[in-house]
């Protein structure tokens, strides 16, 4: 792990020039230029509250599109971040061939460009939170702290999906595709406590009704949607007992996806 | 203390697809029940290779196609891994393997000086105290906020050169881009090349086929032959044993020089059937020593009667300098040729080349310099030392002209003259 940050330390100028790069060249010629980033979280947001007129979702005391907005961008900045950097090893590949630096920096650089486009996104959740005259509070604090964690679960994925992308391209194709299946059985339409609710209160699956909560919070997106919208939206302390599961399961994975990554390194240049 | 080890390395390749993922899990099931896989021949890229490099050292590699030259250049810039043995690089490491990785066409010049600099590890306060040397070497200043796509590829080559050579490394990993961009552009990087070599003593590793440039900079040769290093020493040494072997391949491919040859231009009313070299002696030969002579038979066919045709025998080098033509419009013997089969003899009396493998070139002309048959690279002509004691040869030059040479004593008038 010392070595993991020492790393990132020395190649820090190198990532952030790759960032910027990543950054600019998506937007080079495009009239729009960055302000493409809000479409995606922006149109989800209003197909959202279009089906949610239709079908009833208690979203509390919260206006609905402010609530699933602020579940958007947790989730799409995951989402994206884990699919650009399980491509980023093959996309470089003209510079796998033919320069060396920790290989890392591939993952990383393209989980942090996104870190742009998660910036615009608070750009629109302000405007969102003017427009319904929402007071933000001191909780507001706790958001750098979600994200670094959003980080590290989008890391544990996209480490060895990107070295696996390597040998299977497969791996690319399918991600993104699986991952926005995988929106709907997290809390981004519906908000967490809805499950929790049915769950834990309800014993809805009788017997099952805890193990079932855990695995469902065993998932790091749960844990972190709902803590994104307490902090941001409810002003309260994210609720640790739904965050705890994926906590454990990130700590496990992340160093395991990192090692995978590094043993396959050795090999790109050879493979890819 | 030498800054390079390379220890017993052995790279080795799969040959052929990389497996399907059905294979893979088949054949991992067929491990796992003890079942015999089918395995397929590794290709060995590197074969134990050992050598170390002192710093300050100027290492060329030479080798024909496929020998591992560029497997082993990727092995010590640590981007591709060896399958056994070690390798230890003592120093930052700069590698050129291809001018030009990593620049982006979208960016502008300006841009892809920062990104290109910072992938090959040159920090920013470095690249701004830098950019304008950069920026003037590459001679680029009115494009420089221009995206690079719009560049002339000789433009890209000249940027990226100049960037990589901006780096301040103790090893600098070269691989066939000392010739890039035009002529004058082409000078300026040998130039900057050997000031990297010289002035800052780097130690540098070259990889090439053009082996008179590697003779001249490098200090140390290595020729590598299917994986192995088969030769290690002096430049001259190794890059003339390397000369030697280019030159025996090409002549077992010149064995029959018999039966038509064919034209690289021209119409199809002449057939060359037959070239033959002949030496002083009168023998058959592949060639003739300095300042010996040479004669070229020629034996073709024509369909029509020839009008004072024009033949043009010549020699030149690998790389196409024509070092040599003659022709027989000069001494103005050109006899009218009926149509069938005709020889042409043409005697060089005195070739000034120096010892050197040499191609021949052919031309047939009409009387009003129409093109009717050439053709280039036809033969390899090897010329020799002859009676002359090759060491004492000076190294560089193609031409030999018979010298005088005076030594005068000025101040008090006496002369002391030696004729060669």
């Amino acid at each position: 792990m010392v070595f993991v940050v020492k790393n990132i330390v020395e190649y820090l100028e190198l990532l952030t020039v790759l960032a910027w790069k990543n950054v600019t060249l998506r937007y080079k010629q495009a009239y729009l230029g960055i302000a493409w980033a809000v479409v995606k979280p922006l149109t989800l947001m209003l197909i959202f509250t279009l089906v949610k007129s239709f079908v009833g979702i208690d979203s509390g005391n919260i206006a609905y599109p402010l609530l699933t907005f602020a579940a958007l961008i947790p989730w799409i900045f995951f989402q994206e971040s884990a699919s650009e950097g399980v491509r980023s090893v093959v996309g470089n590949a003209n510079l796998i061939k033919k320069i060396y630096f920790p290989r890392e920096i591939f993952p990383i650089t393209a989980v942090v460009t996104k870190l742009v486009e998660l910036g615009i996104n608070f750009i629109i959740l302000a405007g969102l939170m003017i427009w319904f005259q929402f007071i933000p509070s001191m909780y507001m604090l706790w958001v750098p702290i979600i994200i670094f964690y959003t980080i590290l679960a989008a890391l544990s994925i996209a480490f060895a999906g990107a070295a696996i992308n390597v040998y299977y391209r497969d791996m690319g194709t399918a991600l993104p595709v699986l991952l926005s299946l995988l929106m709907y059985a997290y809390p981004v339409i519906y908000p967490l406590q809805l499950v929790k609710d049915k769950l834990l209160e309800q014993q809805a699956a009788g017997e099952w009704s805890n193990l079932l909560y855990t695995l469902y919070t065993l998932n790091p997106l749960a844990g972190i949607i709902e803590a994104f919208q307490s902090v941001v939206l409810r002003n309260q302390l994210p609720d640790l007992t739904a965050m705890v599961p994926g906590i454990i399961l990130v700590a496990i994975l992340l160093p395991l996806s990192y090692a995978f990554f590094k043993r396959a390194e050795s090999y790109f240049a050879d493979v890819i | 203390m030498p800054i390079i080890e390379v220890n017993h390395v052995t790279k080795e390749y799969q040959l052929g697809q990389l497996q399907s993922l059905k294979t893979t899990a088949f054949n991992q099931w067929r491990r796992l029940t003890g079942q015999p896989i089918e395995e397929r021949a590794p290709f060995k890229a590197l074969d134990d290779v050992n050598f170390s490099i002192e710093p300050g050292e100027v290492v060329g590699i030479i080798g024909h196609n496929g020998a591992g030259k560029s497997t082993l250049l990727k092995l010590l810039a640590n981007i591709s891994k060896p399958s056994s043995g070690s390798i230890t690089v003592k120093g930052k490491v700069a590698p050129l393997i291809e001018v030009g990785a990593g620049l982006v066409g979208d960016l502008t010049g300006r841009e892809n000086i920062y990104l290109n600099g910072a992938i090959l590890g040159i920090s920013k306060v470095q690249i701004k105290r830098k950019f304008d040397d950069i920026v003037g070497f590459a001679e680029l200043e009115d494009f420089i906020d221009t995206p690079i796509k719009r560049y002339s590829s000789g433009m890209q080559v000249r940027l990226g050169f100049s960037i990589a050579t901006s780096v301040e490394s103790d090893i600098l990993i070269v691989d066939e881009v000392l010739a890039v961009g035009d002529l004058t552009f082409q000078q300026k990087c040998m130039e900057r090349m050997e000031s990297l070599i010289k002035r800052e003593g780097r130690t540098v590793i070259i990889v090439g086929h053009n082996i008179r440039q590697l003779e001249r900079i490098c200090s140390r040769v290595m020729l590598l032959d299917h994986g192995h290093v088969s030769q290690d020493g002096s430049p001259r040494k190794v890059c003339g044993i390397f000369f030697r072997e280019a030159q025996e391949r090409t002549l077992a491919r010149h064995t029959h020089l018999e039966g038509e040859i064919t034209s690289q231009q021209g119409t199809s009313s002449i057939r060359v059937k037959k070239i033959e070299l002949i030496n002083e002696k009168g023998e058959r030969s592949e060639g003739t020593g300095m300042h010996e002579p040479l004669t070229v038979h020629v034996s073709f066919e024509c369909d029509k009667p020839m009008v004072r045709p024009e033949f043009v025998v010549g020699l030149h080098t690998s790389d196409f300098v024509h070092v040599l033509s003659v022709s027989n419009a000069l001494p103005d013997i050109r006899p009218n040729l009926e149509a069938g089969s005709h020889q042409v003899i043409c005697r060089l009396s005195d070739i000034p080349l120096r010892p050197f493998s040499y191609s021949l070139r052919l031309a047939l002309l009409d009387q009003y310099r129409q093109m009717l048959w050439y053709a280039e690279n036809i033969m390899p002509v090897l010329v020799t030392a002859g009676r002359y004691d090759v060491t004492k040869l000076p190294e560089v030059g193609l031409v030999d002209v018979p010298t005088t040479w005076h030594f005068h004593s000025v101040d008090d008038g006496s002369s002391n003259t030696q004729n060669n």
